[in-house]
């Protein structure tokens, strides 16, 4: 026979009687959520990374201490990038009397790539502007504060008097953030004119690109095998601690959301297909008996599945495709930047997941009406033969495993994840058995109705189990996104308290350090914070000189061949967690010294190691004694080395302080930098206004991708619900016929649901918290405390969402006529 | 229609041994018989007394424990599932005690299965005459929930009868309804099978509908007590 269009006849019939339809609708579902949040996800992504960019002032880079090989020009100019050069370095830079030490950045024509540069001119009107042309400069406040001068007058650079043409106001600072000196911008060949840039310079010479993001990719992979000695690639995400952490931590949370959204719906497509199969088995039954073969039925059946299963995944990526786009028009001004268009990949990866997931999900239930023996006609009894083990049930496990490995990006979300879920599982299972096991055992002292609705629980064993754990997995994965989701995110929020650190001091010797201090406290600076800032070098890692070939991580180059910045302190410093060994004793015999994790993995080091480190004519050879884990993304001073306050006291030092003094205290501010020439003041309040925003803005588009996910969970809700309704409509029926009064068919009902709701929900609370503090250290790295009444209120909703349900769905059986529903079944 | 030839079903001496909760447990025993074509046989006895298993394993749909089935020359025991399926649909009909029909398709769905399953082209035309033989013309597009019970077992007579199959296994087809209408149905059910030359194979209650039939073989505890007679089955 005509297999295809007996199929679509079948469909045709089947849709009209909605028992596909539950199926289609939970597929169209998850593929719309799965696209809505993949692509959601994608482009906010994109458009932080951009706004990542306008900071770096391109999309990646090439930097190094020395001119950059003409090559890579070229190469990005034969991908069709843009390109634009600059160098950076210190020079001292004179006006009158007076003279500064200034960060130069010498920049062509070209300048910025992205993002703009700010500059206010001599009548205070701000405009954006081009690097300036030879013979002109633009100065930062903190400079012209710093020599006198206003916009318009002249200052000497490397011998040359240049004309200062308009105030910096803002820049891209080339992944720069923290620039240790007055800033001064000239014209690149009037740098190069002036020999500034020749060898044995000390300027960080930068070639960044912008353009399309394949040509981007294939530049890099082009250039990373031929990066010269000490060369290195500047990329949004390698460009600052700080923003890279941010991104991490936000896109780990948007992925989470649609992790969990796919999960739920995996969860509705195995209810659904459950509910199909189980109704399909008379009618297996009798097409076998009219002389349907085994494979006929099959084949029918995927027919059927895949031409449902289709138009589903088209329409759930269309309907997620405009999903996302109204929730990016409707929260584009959120966005630093606008987002690029949206690309199929997602779209088309949810819907490969969407059909993985209907395999993964549906097919385990649907196989086995292959084994549903014609001769059920007659003996209505006979399901299919039992099997001991199914290894097609190792189905949906496998394909959730594989969800959440690709989806979560991070083995530390799968793990947190799969760990919480798998709990959930068990102990649903557990706390089932348990319940039933009382229910048989103590059941018969309850009261008629309840009595009846509980032993229901308990005579439909398997049904029940399905429904506890269903529930369950439901609620942990609501609650993760409703309760834990958005509490992380307050706290990572949080951690940038209004008054964070917003200032920092460079170069303040020791004697001026009470000074000046008293001179902050007097304007109104909090959490003053000063640290001893020695620069040194690292010369040994266990008696033996470090070689950077030796280490696969590319950054210890950087230690290696470059200084090492390295502070003491008698206390543990803020933001700072101790993870192995102890804090420096009273009075240490010998040198200790505590380290940043990433030296440890970076380097390999274990307690009991020796560093030796040079600074000046000093050498100190110290025992590592602790390992820290330090919060980068803090905003405090922060080192990867400390060493004991009593050994390290003589070295020579500065002390650096970071203090929070509230805007408009510039005028003040720029009195100390004057009485204290050798400071330089980093004012980091527009660098933390940036964070703080991307920080607002990735919770703002991940509230959104929980709608979606929540839409998914409420699916479940209800597919869990309808596996047992057949059953329970019957059932009503029955007893309506025998006389049951509808107020005990509720009774019954009800109590069945609420004890179902409340086990599920008690379950999931369990499950979302351990989950919420696995993802809290382990991936979020903050510490997360599980809001109590949250979660109690939680269980409550839970059991009364399910209550509810079931009472809704009970009303409907009770109002019909008990002979109807009797004829139906 | 009187029987004559080569019998168009033949079962010798099967068994059927299925595993119960205190070791096996026999529903036939030795069971053998003859229905020749065009012949009707009707199958009695007690709740229990293997009637049903027997129909099953006559009809193809279960496999004896011993013994052999021949159906139009076919052995089933040497053909696989597949192939008795395929057997099925060329050459058998069923009507069942709760008529299964499938309470996603209106009755003219329902009717045309078997055609659609034989892979025939046209169904529907077809269909629609054999619903207008059960004189049910007018019901063609209601679903089997808004039929009577013996609108029910009309629409399933039709579906029956549809493919014009060689061999009719009926299930007590008046089991579930009421004594009229029951008469009513049965009435049609040997009209139809008159005037389509279709062997009849019927398991049943109801005395007075195995006494229409050519033949009848009484089980209990699943051995025959009383053997068909040879002229009317055919054997």
């Amino acid at each position: 026979m005509n297999l295809l269009a007996f199929a679509a006849r079948s469909l045709r019939r089947e849709l009209r009687h909605g028992e596909l339809r539950t199926l289609g609708a939970a597929l169209l579902l998850a593929v719309a959520a799965l696209t809505a949040v993949a692509t959601l996800g994608q482009r906010v992504e994109q458009a932080l990374l951009a706004s990542a960019a306008e900071l770096l002032g391109g999309d990646l880079g090439v930097a190094a201490r020395r001119s950059l090989d003409p090559s890579y020009a070229a190469e990005a100019q034969r991908l069709a990038l843009r390109a634009s050069a600059s160098a950076e370095f210190p020079s001292v830079v004179f006006a009158a009397d007076r003279s500064r030490l200034a960060q130069v950045l010498a920049a062509d024509a070209a300048y910025p790539l992205r993002g703009t540069l700010r500059v206010r001119g001599a009548d205070g009107s701000e405009r954006d502007a081009a690097a300036p042309p030879p013979g002109s400069a633009y100065a930062d406040h903190a400079l012209l504060v710093a020599l006198d001068l206003r916009v318009g007058d002249t200052l000497q650079f490397a011998g040359t008097p240049l004309r200062v043409a308009a105030e910096i106001v803002r820049q891209p600072d080339g992944g720069q953030l923290f620039t240790l000196a007055p800033r001064l911008m000239v014209a690149l060949d009037e740098a190069r004119a002036r020999g500034l840039l020749g060898e044995g310079s000390r300027a960080r010479h930068r070639l960044m690109l912008a353009g399309e993001r394949t040509a981007l990719a294939r530049f890099q992979d082009w250039v990373r095998p031929r990066l010269a000695d000490g060369a290195e690639l500047v990329t949004v995400a390698e460009a600052q601690q700080n923003l890279r952490s941010a991104f991490e931590r936000g896109e780990a949370f948007l992925r989470l959301a649609a992790l969990l959204a796919a999960l739920l719906c995996g969860i509705a497509v195995a209810l659904a297909a459950q509910r199909y199969a189980r109704r399909k088995i008379d009618e297996v039954a009798l097409l076998r008996a009219l002389g349907a073969g085994r494979h006929t039925v099959l084949a029918t059946l995927g027919l059927v599945l895949l031409m449902l299963a289709l138009p589903a995944c088209l329409l759930g990526a269309a309907a997620g495709l405009g999903l996302q786009q109204a929730v990016l028009l409707w929260a584009q001004q959120l966005l630093p930047a606008a987002p690029p268009p949206p690309d199929a990949g997602p779209a088309l990866a949810a819907i490969g997941v969407g059909l993985a997931v209907l395999i993964g999900f549906a097919l385990p239930p649907l196989a086995r009406l292959r084994d549903v023996p014609p001769v059920r006609v007659f003996q209505r009894h006979l399901d299919s033969a039992p099997r001991g083990f199914d290894l097609l049930y190792l189905l949906p496990p496998l394909v959730a495993v594989a969800l959440i490995r690709s989806q979560s990006g991070s083995s530390a979300v799968a793990s947190a994840i799969a760990g919480s879920l798998l709990g959930v599982v068990g102990l649903a299972l557990l706390a089932g058995l348990l319940l039933l096991w009382l229910l048989r055992r103590g059941g018969s002292a309850l009261p008629g109705a309840l009595r009846f609705g509980l032993a229901n629980l308990a005579r439909r064993r398997s049904l029940s189990l399905i429904q506890v754990t269903t529930l369950a997995l439901s609620f942990t994965a609501l609650m993760l996104l409703a309760i834990v989701g958005p509490g992380l995110l307050d706290t990572w929020r949080r951690e940038l308290p209004p008054d964070t650190p917003n200032h920092f001091l460079i170069n303040l010797q020791p004697e001026q350090a009470t000074a000046v201090a008293t001179r902050l406290g007097a304007l109104g600076a909090r959490q003053l914070n000063t640290l001893p800032l020695a620069v040194g070098k690292l010369l040994a890692i266990n008696g033996k000189a470090p070689r950077a070939e030796d280490f696969s991580d590319r950054r210890a180059a950087g230690w290696i061949n470059g200084e090492t910045r390295l502070s003491w302190s008698e206390a543990l410093p803020p933001a700072n967690r101790l993870v192995e060994g102890h804090w420096f004793g009273a009075a240490a015999a010998t040198p200790e010294a505590s380290v940043d994790r990433l030296w440890v993995d970076m380097f390999h080091l274990k307690l009991g190691d020796t560093l030796t480190v040079g600074v000046g004519e000093q050498r100190i050879e110290a025992r590592i004694t602790s390992v820290r884990e330090v919060d980068w993304s803090s905003f405090r001073v922060n080192f990867f080395l400390l060493l004991d306050p009593a050994s390290a006291r003589s070295l020579p030092h500065s002390v650096l302080a970071s203090f929070h003094l509230p805007r408009g205290h510039a005028t003040e501010l720029a009195a100390l930098s004057r009485d204290y020439p050798n400071l330089s003041l980093i004012d980091v309040d527009a660098i933390l206004d940036r964070v703080r925003d991307i920080i607002d803005r990735v919770a703002a588009a991940a509230t959104w991708v929980l709608g979606f996910s929540l839409a998914a969970g409420v699916l479940v809700l209800l597919a869990a619900l309808s596996v047992s309704a057949d059953e329970r409509r019957f059932e009503s029926a029955l007893l309506r016929t025998l006389g049951a009064r509808r107020g005990q068919l509720l009774a019954a009902v009800l109590g069945e649901f609420l004890l179902l709701g409340l086990i599920a929900g008690v379950i999931a609370a369990g499950g979302a918290i351990a989950a919420g503090r696995a993802l809290g250290s382990g991936v979020f790295r903050i510490a997360w405390t599980p809001p109590p009444a949250a979660f109690a209120l939680a269980v409550l909703a839970a059991a009364a969402l399910v209550t509810l349900a079931g009472w809704l769905g009970a009303r409907r059986v009770a109002r019909s006529s008990p002979l109807l529903v009797l004829r139906r079944e | 229609m009187q029987a004559t030839g080569e019998p168009l079903l033949r079962a010798n001496d099967i068994s059927k041994t299925v595993p119960g909760p205190d070791g096996p447990l026999q529903i036939l025993d030795g069971v053998d018989l003859a229905v020749a074509q065009g012949a009707s046989l009707a199958i009695v006895g007690a709740s229990g007394s293997g009637k049903t298993t027997l129909l099953g394993l006559l009809a193809g749909l279960d496999t004896p424990t011993r013994g052999e089935v021949v159906l139009a020359g076919e052995r089933l025991g040497a053909l696989d599932e597949e192939g008795r399926a395929a057997l099925r649909r060329r050459l058998v009909g069923f009507v069942f005690q709760s008529f299964h029909l499938l309470p996603a398709l209106t009755a003219e769905e329902n009717v045309m299965l078997p055609l659609e399953l034989d892979g025939r082209a046209e169904a529907r035309r077809p269909a629609r005459d054999a619903l207008d033989a059960v004189g049910l013309a007018h019901r063609l597009h209601h679903y089997p929930h808004q039929l009577s019970g013996g609108e029910q077992q009309r629409v399933a007579l039709a579906r029956a009868f549809v493919n014009a199959p060689r061999l009719l296994f009926a299930d007590e087809p008046t089991g579930n309804l009421d004594a009229h209408t029951g008469r009513a149905v049965s009435d049609l059910l040997f009209a139809l099978n008159r005037s389509h030359g279709t062997t009849l194979v019927l398991v049943t209650h109801d005395p007075t509908l195995a006494a229409r039939c050519d033949a009848l073989l009484r089980l209990d505890a699943g051995r025959i007590v009383t053997a068909p007679a040879a002229a009317a089955a055919g054997a």
